[in-house]
């Protein structure tokens, strides 16, 4: 779902518009600008808050995770559900250099995102190269993530186990689980969705659009549908490694649990079905949603399950393409209705 | 020895929990993750009604037909939708829905039932000799596995309505054709397939105990299972069962429970890699 904002009119308006955007590229940017100084003011709103400032940051790493995602699943259909373990890798990899080797966190997280990348450029080029349905990817990326479980579980000496892991690291921004470790992760978020938006712009997401069209048809046109599922595969790996290691030096403790399948694709996949797969800020509004319907619902217990279960039923069946993606496309057409056709 | 008698009767257990899958996946191209949350409805079930008063094996078969008929909720209510999309479109749907319904009967399961848990004691005195009370229970266990099988293949292969089923597997439009109306036959499969996984559920709890935090192990266990054996194959689900059934208990026995699980997800995900049509899958 693209969501630049090209007024439904007469099909050589709409290219038009679309000329005159790629010639002033700073009207595409702008929604990333925008969202970037939004959550920026957020911090002025809470205030001294820790409580509600560990909230916010939690936001911000789902939506991290949810632009890796939108990348990967949403423009080239790659069901991968090891986000969690991408992201765990990359964690326990910075964790322990850090510990062990006194390596800087940011040699670990890089080192620890780079794991990660190469894990996903695997199963991109596995799944390409097997010619494997969605089903078939989201089967052996799911195996993944429990056979990641389970070898933290069983590898104690090196992970902890179940205990889990404590990271003994400098103080730092990031660790000092300040206001400044906020804007490390803002930051962060706001170089994903300008790394989404280039992406879309460029030749890359011609290609994109084409394959999650017609993957045949895509490929008949010429289009390399490998190199750009690789590509796809790569970059949202990356960006999910580079996530969970920074989150593990935020957090300062890490368990089998802080990646479980449970607790980063469950939620990512809930807030993504509700900000629109696909769509540039579907993942940010995804993930602010979430953050405040989790905190109400904390109270509820298990019950929070079947209302995460209802929301996931009642999104795929009401709004395939998520809420916000039917609201804009809902005020499009107030809009057109308005303004007469010529 | 007796660790291989063991292996078999797991293997027939997993069998049975992963023929249902196997065949709702056959017919209509549909997964269904809420597979494991239908032997925990059933085993729940079970439990509360033989609290309500009702002997064992009424319960168990009051809960069985629970479970028949939350499978026929499903069909005519979360597969409508399912069965209006064609091929990758229609996978996805149902597996994203599916998980959505296993989330919500979890979380009601959980919070109603946290501590309920299905355990058919039929070795009588209640703290018995610690191997001959297992001995019964997991006999007992591949009785009624072996028993619902054979019903199931025999049912599929000389009755009417079992041959109708298989038609629609080979070939939907073809069966059409000859007058077999296929959404009726989905939803009779649907409902056998949620049968089946409440007689997996009871051979569960002759051998250990089901409770409500069991159902997504079950899905995964009963995924394995279909994919190693082929996904749509009800032979290849047996047999992939019995193997890994086998594998199980003696890795479980030899090496330990972690190593276990980590190399019966390692035979998934070689599996779909080298023959992802699995061991008696159509070929690709």
């Amino acid at each position: 779902m693209d969501d630049t904002r090209v007024p439904v009119g007469t099909e050589e308006a709409g290219a038009a518009v679309a000329e005159a955007q790629r010639a002033r590229p700073l009207r595409a940017y702008l929604p990333v600008v925008v969202t970037a100084v939004v959550l920026g003011a957020l911090p002025l709103l809470i205030g001294d808050s820790r409580y509600f400032l560990s909230l916010a940051v939690l936001m911000l790493v789902f939506a991290g995770y949810g632009v890796a995602f939108n990348i990967i699943f949403g423009n080239t259909e790659q069901l991968f559900l090891c986000l969690g373990a991408l992201a765990g890798i990359s964690g326990y990899t910075a964790a322990i250099l850090g510990n062990r080797l006194q390596l800087p966190m940011l040699l670990g997280v890089l080192i620890g995102a780079l794991l990660s990348a190469l894990l996903g450029a695997a199963f991109s080029w596995v799944s390409v190269r097997r010619r494997l349905g969605v089903i078939f990817v989201g089967i052996i990326t799911l195996s993944f993530s429990l056979v990641f479980a389970n070898v933290l579980l069983g590898q104690r000496d090196l992970t902890g186990g179940e205990t889990g892991l404590i990271i003994e690291s400098a103080p730092g921004v990031v660790a000092g689980r300040g206001v400044g470790a906020y804007y490390v992760f803002l930051a962060l978020l706001t170089v994903f969705l300008a790394c989404h938006r280039w992406l879309q712009r460029s030749h890359v997401g011609w290609a994109f659009r084409a394959l999650r069209d017609d993957e045949v048809a895509a490929e008949l046109a010429g289009i390399d549908v490998a190199r750009f599922k690789l590509i796809a595969g790569v970059i949202g790996s990356l960006m999910v490694g580079l996530v969970g290691g920074l989150y593990a030096y935020y957090e300062g403790f890490i368990s089998p649990s802080t990646y479980a399948v449970g607790q980063v694709d469950i939620p990512v996949l809930v807030m993504l079905a509700f900000g629109g797969i696909g769509s540039l800020l579907g993942p940010v509004v995804g993930a602010a949603v979430f953050a405040v319907v989790d905190e109400l619902l904390r109270p509820l217990s298990s019950i929070r399950t079947t209302v995460y279960g209802a929301i996931l039923l009642v999104l795929f069946l009401g709004f395939r393409h998520g809420v916000i993606p039917a609201l804009t496309g809902l005020g499009r057409r107030v809009r057109n209705r308005r303004t007469p056709r010529t | 020895m007796a660790v291989i008698f063991d292996g078999i009767a797991y293997g027939l257990q997993l069998g049975l929990l992963a023929v249902g899958l196997t065949l709702i996946y056959g017919l209509g191209g549909v997964l269904n993750l809420a597979h494991g949350q239908f032997a925990v409805v059933t085993a729940i079930a079970a439990t509360v009604l033989v609290d309500v008063g009702l002997p064992m094996p009424l319960a168990i078969l009051a809960a069985i037909a629970l479970a028949g008929m939350l499978a026929l909720a499903f069909d005519a209510s979360l597969m409508r939708p399912v069965y209006r999309l064609r091929g990758e479109a229609r996978v996805l749907l149902s597996l994203l829905l599916t998980i959505g319904a296993a989330f919500v009967i979890d979380g009601l399961l959980i919070y109603y039932y946290p501590f309920a848990a299905l355990n058919v004691d039929i070795s009588g005195s209640a703290v018995n000799v610690l191997g001959v009370a297992m001995r019964r229970g997991s006999l007992a266990a591949s009785l009624l596995a072996v028993l619902a099988l054979g019903t199931l293949i025999l049912f599929l292969r000389y009755t009417r309505r079992g041959k109708a089923v298989r038609s629609v597997i080979q070939d939907e439009e073809g069966a059409q054709l000859c007058g077999i109306n296929p959404a009726r036959v989905r939803t009779a499969v649907f409902v056998l397939s949620g049968v089946l996984a409440g007689v997996a559920a009871v051979a569960e709890g002759l051998t250990s105990s089901l409770g409500a935090t069991d159902g997504l192990d079950l899905t995964i266990l009963a995924l394995i299972v279909t994919v190693v054996g082929g996904l749509g194959s009800v032979a290849g689900a047996l047999v992939a069962g019995l193997l890994l059934g086998i594998v199980y208990t003696l890795s479980s026995f030899y090496i330990g429970a972690y190593v276990t699980f980590i190399i019966l997800l390692l035979a998934a995900m070689l599996t779909i890699l080298v023959r992802p049509s699995g061991l008696m899958g159509k070929g690709a």
